[in-house]
């Protein structure tokens, strides 16, 4: 039953999958215009503008962009620094937990990911920052692609961590009560 | 048909500005370093280092060359700005003090078209404008502080040398008069400055709708002001009638720079990785063509072989073809245009340089470029 009613869902959301992605990429394509800006606040230092938001002229208004209650992104972008924070699709308790541990999993490893963000923002899941210095030294296109993959990749590997889980779950149940057999 | 633009990887690391000498075998050059290059034209058609200057201590920001009097100044993120003159005799660049006086970063700058001052916009919400002082052998600086009141982006000179247009993050583009008594300037009045004012007076005053403004020139008359903004908006004003701004709300990524190619005519480029032509008439400004003529690639990749599939599945573990590309000649945001060759008469460009963040400098041959386009005229 648990799998009829998934495969319902999909059907349903697959429809708004493309149009939330296309919306998300033509965002990103144009926050990531990002170049680098010397702090007018503190002289000779230089900080991502979206994290210290001192000055308010050189920050984006946030866009949030939502599939559903459930699954939405919120992208803040500055001058010099963009924030993008996902907030994961999570069903019941088992995929709660899944991701909870999957995202702080990456997020331990935050310098390795270099765009990755070690704490994500209330209410969300995982935290990009993405800074002039990531643009300068990689391509724009390919960061932006790593992100949409990374958003569409996210959801499968939920689904496929949990549907092990369950098998191995009833394989031990299977084994144990064949002792009361 | 093959490219006539010649492409020169100067770097890996981006190109914040650069700029050329007077017969164009030399360039000055600053990347994400604290230090300046200084490239030679070479046999090999190909530039090389022929000096390092070393004075900055924190990214250099902008740099340029003054033909005539053959001076370079850079600006960095440390406050500071140097003047280098070449020392024929030994053969190096010697710096020489500024004494700007701001507590922020300095952002651009710019030689007048006399070369006797340059105009330094920063971080300190203030514009300085330098002049030398033969008594102490250094450069002084007077500020033009009301009412900018956001780090300055871009400079640019008036053809008459007292005044000067600025772009800044406060979203707005302003011209400002800069004739200074010290230097026994007699300024004109103009459209620009109907009744004759003092150092510092704001003439004009653009607003762009919450883009902040990258790129500002006046035209080779001086006559018409153009700026590109962050809202990827390009507007042009003619100083006929200050009122009346020509606005272009393209659906690009913005601009970060342009250039006037004529006096009807400019380039702009950017974020999209490729200078574009803009005409203006008395109506308007209208979108006229992309500089960047690729031939097409050829087989498409729409098909790939089944090794290709395999090798791609093994090293990247992806098993499709997905993945954008970039098809422009620089790989990164343009942070420079520079023109090479101005006719001296009409104020027509016929070769423009570009630098951008991907560390390619490119020389665009605009006469070839305008044969290509269908007999493009400017």
């Amino acid at each position: 039953f648990f799998s009829f009613s998934r495969l319902f869902e999909d059907l349903t959301m697959a429809a708004t999958l493309k149009p939330y992605l296309n919306a998300v990429r033509t965002t990103l394509e144009a926050a990531m215009c990002l170049e680098n800006f010397y702090s007018q606040r503190v002289e000779r230092h230089l900080k991502p503008e979206v994290e210290i938001r001192s000055s308010k002229e050189v920050l984006f208004a946030p866009l949030e962009i939502c599939r559903n209650d459930r699954e939405k992104v919120l992208i803040e972008g500055s001058i010099n620094s963009l924030r993008m924070s996902i907030a994961i699709k999570q069903a019941d308790e088992i995929e709660k937990i899944l991701c909870h541990k999957f995202m702080r999993f990456m997020m331990m490893r935050a310098e390795n990911f270099f765009i990755l963000r070690r704490k994500p923002l209330e209410g969300y899941d995982i935290s990009f920052l993405i800074t002039n210095y990531h643009t300068e030294q990689m391509y724009k296109h390919k960061l932006i692609d790593f992100i949409m993959e990374f958003m569409t990749e996210i959801d499968k590997e939920i689904s496929e961590m949990k549907l092990c889980l369950n098998g191995r779950g009833r394989v031990c149940a299977v084994e144990y009560l064949k002792m009361f057999n | 048909m093959g490219s006539t633009n010649i492409v020169h990887q100067l770097f890996l690391d981006p190109i914040s500005s650069h700029a050329f000498n007077a017969d164009q075998t030399q360039l000055v050059v600053s990347n994400s370093t604290p230090l300046t290059h200084i490239m030679q034209l070479g046999g090999d058609k190909k530039f090389s280092t022929k000096e390092v200057l070393e004075q900055h201590l924190e990214r250099v920001t902008s740099v340029d060359w003054a033909p005539k009097t053959n001076r370079i100044v850079t600006c960095a993120g440390d406050r500071n700005a140097y003047v280098w003159n070449y020392q024929e005799q030994d053969g190096y660049w010697k710096p020489c003090l500024v004494l700007l006086r701001i507590n922020r970063a300095a952002t651009f700058v710019r030689w007048s078209p006399l070369e006797d001052r340059f105009a330094v916009g920063s971080g300190a919400r203030l514009l300085s404008i330098c002049y030398f002082d033969p008594e102490h052998n250094w450069w002084v600086s007077k500020h033009i502080k009301k009412p900018i009141r956001s780090t300055i982006l871009c400079v640019d000179w008036h053809p008459s040398n007292h005044l000067v247009a600025i772009g800044s993050c406060d979203f707005k583009c302003r011209v400002f008069c800069s004739a200074l008594k010290e230097l026994g300037d007699k300024p004109q009045t103009s459209n620009w400055m109907p009744k004759l004012n003092k150092f510092g007076t704001l003439l004009a005053e653009f607003d762009t709708n919450n883009g902040w403004v990258h790129g500002v020139q006046f035209s080779p008359s001086g006559n018409q002001l153009a700026w590109v903004a962050h809202d990827s908006s390009v507007n042009v004003v003619n100083s006929a009638n200050l009122t009346k701004v020509h606005t272009v709300l393209t659906s690009n990524l913005p601009y970060s720079c342009l250039l006037w190619m004529s006096e009807s005519s400019f380039a702009a480029a950017g974020f999209n990785y490729c200078p574009d032509l803009y005409t203006v008439t008395a109506d308007g400004v209208t979108f006229t063509a992309k500089m960047d003529v690729k031939k097409e690639k050829s087989g498409g990749g729409a098909a790939m072989s089944a090794m290709a599939r395999f090798q791609k599945l093994d090293v990247q573990g992806q098993s499709e073809t997905g993945g954008t590309t970039v098809d422009t000649t620089h790989e990164n945001c343009i942070t420079e245009i520079r023109a090479l060759s101005r006719n001296p008469a009409t104020g027509a460009v016929s070769k423009f340089s570009t630098s951008g963040k991907d560390g390619r400098l490119v020389i665009w041959n605009f006469d070839a470029l305008s044969s290509s386009l269908g007999g493009l005229k400017i």
